[in-house]
């Protein structure tokens, strides 16, 4: 088992914010985290990122506890991309994506260099490698971040023969937040990728389309606890969604592709403010 | 890749020889003249090799005895006060984290002002200067290790040290410490007086072998060891959270860089007083130049330190001769424009 979660609960202040979670997951498969803000997605990644090792419960990364494990290992095992991150300090693109690799040894090798010019490539961000991280935009940042995420996964310079299976975790926290389309598509190419190739991803979505048409698995969270998880279509259905989101939304098959299509139904009767009263205009 | 390789190897070249320069000249200038060629003359002739310049028999009396020294003790404390402040940026994560504006300097100073207080008045302490000018050292890094321990513990908040914050409680423990070190200018005799004087506003002038000896390991031990931190600095300019995501023990890394950076701040105010604004301008105008990768970043700052302390040296003992101006007094009318010119620059950014 390459991530196994059982009875997570976590107290931040006085307040529960994760109440007896358990989920476990294979290497290879793609899952995605969805809930409604404040359901406790980011918080259930941190705590398996070993932000929060005051849990209570058990994670266990490879049959061992996370707790046990020192800072280094979990490093050469687990790659996060987290939120908000803050770097005020002009350092270059490819200085950035080379921090990456720190894990395997201070000073980069030529292999560590290929495999930084190897994520910059995949991030398409290798015309940036010179530009200093802070004049980039808020999308640029975040295809630069994947990137040094991605430098810190990888053991060599190439996507398609490498075999991660049992020894690769990958954590995103709305890795495609700011992005545009192309590149929300590029990532999650790049993280089904990964997971074909042996690498577990777990990755917080809001986003159903994406979600549909790249979660091998999802879990849906409700207030602290797991509501529900499966497979896309047996979470994406209009009850689950209104259970977990208080929205009402269609769910179609898709025309071309193998997976659902989410559609909200027209926004009537979320405001349920009282009539406007007239104005008089003069 | 290879162009910033060149930039980083060609600026610590440049640093390096431009050090050289500043401490032939330094030795050579005074009251009594020596010449560059000679300077270097003399200096060659203790590790055996004879130049052939001559110069006056008392001239290498002069610059062994007196010049070099001071140069020597200006050269280790500006490249302690460089390194330390590039580290403490790096450690608060934060430009205008320095030792002297967050009242570390301040702690170091008051411990070692009490420390002479108590030593004129205990017994035990009399008939080993030795162990005095140790216990000195010590006073003063137990002064600065807490000042520093204490400021960063008020001032984090969520993984991220604020600065304004920061910079309030620098402001508390400095007048803290500066009355505590009144209450006891108060106290002292005439000759602790002048002492303590020499305590608060910075000086070289106590320079001889025996100063350099006593500090050169608490100097040199960060100077090995800042530079291999350099790697999980640039880490942690990314934030904590992502540091240990990346492999750095944080908890440790950061109680490394409070011990190293107070041991070189804390040796230098245990001879030289309170040395002003080093640590906060030298980082800033290597990063100028190198950017802001701590690995280039740590020995330029080790360099620029040394330079700017030693050529602000020689202009206190140089501008007013024979008298001398505290050297305090030259860093703090340098250091304090750029301190509000780099507010002004950046408030927009670092004052968030």
């Amino acid at each position: 088992m390459m991530l196994s979660v059982k009875d997570i609960s976590l107290q931040l202040g006085k307040t529960t914010i994760l109440d007896k979670v358990h989920f476990n997951a294979q290497a290879g498969e793609l899952c995605v985290i969805m809930g409604a803000n404040g359901a406790g997605k980011s918080t259930l990644l941190k705590v398996i990122a070993g932000e929060y090792p005051h849990y209570t419960g058990n994670v266990a990364i490879k049959d061992r506890e996370l707790r046990s494990m020192p800072v280094k290992e979990q490093a050469a095992v687990r790659a996060v991309l987290s939120q908000q991150i803050m770097l005020t300090q002009p350092f270059s693109v490819e200085e950035v994506v080379g921090m990456g690799r720190f894990v395997y040894g201070s000073g980069l090798s030529s292999s560590d260099k290929e495999i930084v010019s190897y994520a910059l490539k995949v991030m398409q961000v290798q015309h940036l490698r010179e530009r200093a991280y802070t004049t980039l935009s808020g999308g640029q940042k975040q295809r630069v971040q994947m990137a040094r995420v991605l430098a810190q996964l990888l053991e060599t310079p190439d996507l398609h023969t490498a075999d991660y299976t049992g020894r690769k975790m990958l954590l995103l926290d709305e890795p495609v937040t700011g992005m545009d389309i192309l590149h929300q598509q590029l990532s999650l190419q790049l993280a089904a990728t990964l997971a074909s190739r042996g690498v577990l991803v777990v990755a917080v979505l809001h986003d159903f389309q994406l979600a549909a048409a790249y979660a091998s698995r999802i879990l849906l969270l409700k207030n602290g606890t797991m509501y529900a998880q499966g497979t896309v279509e047996e979470m994406l259905t209009p009850r689950h969604i209104k259970d977990c989101f208080g929205v009402d939304v269609n769910v179609l098959e898709h025309p071309h592709y193998n997976y659902p299509l989410v559609v909200t139904a027209a926004a009537a009767g979320l405001f349920q403010s009282p009539a406007p009263k007239a104005i008089n205009v003069s | 890749m290879n162009i910033k390789r060149f930039k980083h190897t060609g600026s610590i070249t440049f640093l390096g020889i431009l050090l050289v320069l500043m401490i032939i000249i330094a030795t050579g200038t005074g009251a009594m003249h020596i010449s560059p060629i000679q300077v270097v003359a003399i200096l060659l002739k203790r590790i055996g090799i004879q130049l052939p310049v001559s110069y006056e028999a008392n001239m290498e009396g002069v610059l062994w005895m007196i010049r070099l020294p001071r140069v020597v003790l200006s050269v280790l404390i500006g490249a302690g006060l460089g390194v330390a402040g590039a580290a403490l940026q790096g450690l608060f994560r934060n430009p205008l984290a320095d030792p002297g504006l967050i009242g570390i300097s301040s702690g170091a100073s008051m411990a070692a002002v009490v420390m002479i207080i108590v030593q004129h008045a205990l017994p035990v302490f009399s008939g080993f200067p030795a162990f005095n000018f140790y216990a000195l050292n010590i006073a003063a890094f137990a002064g600065a290790l807490l000042t520093t321990l204490f400021i960063f513990r008020i001032a984090r908040n969520g993984g991220q040290a604020v600065i304004s914050t920061m910079l309030l409680a620098g402001i508390a423990v400095r007048a803290l410490c500066e009355s505590v070190t009144g209450l006891m200018t108060y106290l002292a005799s005439n000759e602790q007086l002048r002492s303590i004087t020499f305590w608060s506003l910075g000086s070289l002038g106590g320079a001889s072998w025996q100063t350099v000896l006593g500090i050169t390991p608490f100097i040199v031990i960060p100077l090995i060891f800042l530079p291999r931190l350099a790697p999980a600095l640039n880490l942690l300019a990314l934030g904590e959270r992502e540091a240990m995501h990346s492999g750095v023990k944080v908890p440790q890394l950061k109680a490394i860089l409070v011990v190293l950076a107070t041991m070189a701040v804390a040796s230098g105010v245990a001879v030289a007083g309170v040395i002003g604004f080093i640590g906060l301008i030298v980082p800033h105008i290597v990063r100028q130049f190198t950017g802001p990768d701590y690995r280039i970043l740590i020995p330029g700052a080790a360099l620029s330190g040394a330079v700017l302390l030693t050529v602000a040296d020689l202009l206190c003992r140089t501008i007013v001769a024979p008298a001398e101006l505290p050297v305090g007094i030259i860093t703090a009318i340098i250091g304090a424009p750029f301190f509000l010119w780099l507010i002004i620059k950046e408030k927009r950014t670092i004052l968030a």
